[in-house]
């Protein structure tokens, strides 16, 4: 079965000369293929721990500095944009209330995401990639290690993981944020702001979000992992895996925001 | 310790740290929305619930204790709402409360407001149904200012119409503003009024003079006022001056009908007075009676020089003469 799988994108390249739309439609298929081995072989033992945790190390702590900083950023920034707007009919004490709205909603998945389609992705893509070129996943089956399971399902079980928690992470640093450029203009106190954020904000609204990061996790660990385990030979293929990883990923990602932002509009009352 | 070991450690503080992040946030999220506390259902019947929303909040003298649970239509036209109240908020809330429909904020949410209830009322259970207090919606806020507006155009109109007449000098006021000579009037009329309330002052100047005096101790009317004994005495006074002037009338009386009988005839005194010929019939015998005398006297004297009672005379000469 793993043969074939493998095989299956060097035969139509190979085989036939398709059309457009008919390559378009086969590589479609191929993802599904992609993404039901990834179901099928992800949680069935032997269980790859160890190289899990690296993945997490790799893909969840190592983007940590880079994600809080630009959730930090993001909401004093955020803030300090939104600041006129409200003060223009003095209502500036509903800015934590609108800044807790737009990042725990939509800012802190999105950004997380995004963030980590642009590090993360590429570099699943290039690694996986240059693994291809080099024929080392070759080679791994040759000495009967699945290489699916071992380079495959971590590295997209660790983003699925990692991604809400670096989401988590950019809520809490973008609301300290948020918190500092109020308390400096407003003077606002921690206890006031916390109570005047969280007014507004319903379970829903954490769960939408945790179910987005996770999804968007899981997008950026197999859009990198596909195209990096299906490019083609030579260090142009890298390129292209790596740069294909990230391209995909956002567009796929704010696809999926879309789609999320309809779907959790279906339970909201407010 | 192994490079290996070091990053599962790691790994583990960092998911650990994150997952801490979600917990503690649902948990004050939770602490803020109340959602872990347990609740009482209570509704109520609005006739317009004004753009309220399930999930907007439920305050009870301004302070938050509960969230609307549930809005669908009821009866006719009318809505029923059912709110969550917090257990520990119930014990405040009577039977006998009243729920309004509010905002909490010039342009903020619709709220629903529970207010009033007396201590005696027994305090609302769960499935209570509450009274709906009917507020002034703003449709019917500005019905009530259209109406303003318009008794403000019909006044300015009477204003306009008045204060034309004052500049043409219709009117008694426009006249007044206008007319000279009733100017004129107006002003000698003020002077005047002027000069009589100084004088008006004077007397009251010298009236407080006079009820100064009057109040100085011993004086005349101090006494009047004072002694009762005065009083009393003139009292007395008073009385025989009454009686004494009753008399008087009386004898004016008698002698007005004195008076009007002598002007009659049916008198002695009145035909004396009126009668001419019992007047000239007295006069008559006056006269006779002068003649009668006359020759009396003369009688007498003969009578005297008469040798018998001449002796008589000459004794009583003779006694007059010895007297003196």
């Amino acid at each position: 079965m793993n043969n074939k799988s493998e095989q299956s994108p060097v035969d139509h390249k190979t085989v036939k000369a398709p059309g457009k739309l008919a390559r378009m439609f086969l590589s479609l298929y191929d993802v599904g293929q992609f993404v039901t081995r990834f179901f099928k072989e992800g949680f069935l033992p032997p269980y790859e721990g160890r190289e899990l945790i690296n993945q997490c190390y790799n893909i969840g702590y190592r983007s940590l500095l880079l994600i809080s900083t630009t959730g930090l950023i993001t909401g004093m920034v955020f803030t300090k944009q939104s600041r006129p707007s409200l003060a223009e009919f003095g209502a500036t004490s509903w800015l934590p209330s609108l800044v807790a709205i737009a990042l725990l909603r939509t800012l802190a998945p999105l950004l997380t995401g995004l963030i980590a389609a642009g590090k993360v992705g590429s570099s699943i893509g290039a690694e996986l990639g240059s693994m291809r070129v080099t024929e080392q996943i070759d080679a791994m089956e040759v000495s009967a290690t699945n290489p699916f399971k071992f380079l495959v399902s971590t590295r997209v079980l660790a983003a699925t993981i990692t991604i809400p928690i670096l989401t988590f992470y950019t809520a809490l640093v973008g609301m300290l944020g948020a918190f500092l450029n109020v308390t400096v203009n407003e003077g606002t106190t921690m206890e006031a702001f916390v109570q005047d954020s969280l007014e507004s904000i319903t379970f829903l609204d954490i769960i939408a979000s945790t179910v987005k990061a996770v999804i968007f996790g899981f997008t950026i660990g197999m859009v990198g992992c596909y195209q990096g385990y299906n490019s083609s030979k030579g260090t142009e293929g890298v390129g292209k895996a790596a740069n294909s990883s990230v391209v995909i990923a956002m567009f796929l990602i704010f696809l999926e925001e879309v789609i999320s932002v309809q779907f959790f509009a279906l339970f909201r009352t407010t | 310790m192994q490079v290996a070991d070091k990053r599962h450690i790691t790994v583990g503080i960092f998911i650990f740290i994150g997952l801490l992040i979600f917990v503690i946030g649902i948990f004050t999220l939770g602490s803020q929305k109340k959602a872990f506390g347990e609740r009482v259902t209570v509704s109520v019947v609005f006739d317009d619930i004004e753009g309220l929303k399930t999930g907007g909040n439920v305050w009870f003298s301004g302070v938050k204790v509960g969230t609307i649970k549930k809005i669908e239509f009821h009866g006719g036209s009318q809505v029923l709402v059912s709110m969550n109240i917090q257990e520990e908020a119930q014990q405040y809330i009577h039977k006998d409360a009243t729920a309004t429909l509010s905002s909490d904020g010039l342009i903020g949410n619709r709220i629903v407001e529970i207010s009033g209830g007396s201590p005696k009322a027994p305090i609302i259970q769960d499935g209570d149904r509450i009274q709906a207090n009917r507020t002034l919606s703003t449709d019917e806020i500005m019905a009530t200012f259209q109406e303003n507006n318009k008794n403000l155009v019909a006044i300015t109109g009477d204003f306009r119409q008045l204060s034309s007449n004052l500049v043409a000098g219709k009117g008694a006021a426009g006249a007044l503003l206008s007319d000279e000579g009733m100017a004129r009037d107006l002003k000698s009329t003020i002077a005047n009024l002027n000069a009589t309330t100084q004088a008006a002052d004077r007397m009251m100047m010298d009236l407080n003079r006079f009820a100064r005096t009057l109040n100085t101790k011993g004086g005349l009317a101090d006494q009047l006022l004072t002694d009762t004994a005065v009083f009393a005495r003139l009292r007395s006074s008073v009385n025989e001056l009454q009686q004494a002037s009753r008399s008087a009338s009386a004898m004016a009386a008698n002698l007005n009908a004195a008076s009007a009988k002598l002007n009659q005839s049916d008198n002695p005194a009145g035909v004396l007075l009126n009668d001419q010929q019992s007047a000239e019939r007295v006069k008559q015998i006056l006269i006779n009676l002068e003649k009668s005398s006359h020759n009396l006297n003369e009688d007498l004297k003969a009578l005297q020089s008469n040798f018998l009672f001449r002796g008589y005379f000459k004794k009583k000469r003779e006694q007059a003469a010895e007297q003196e």
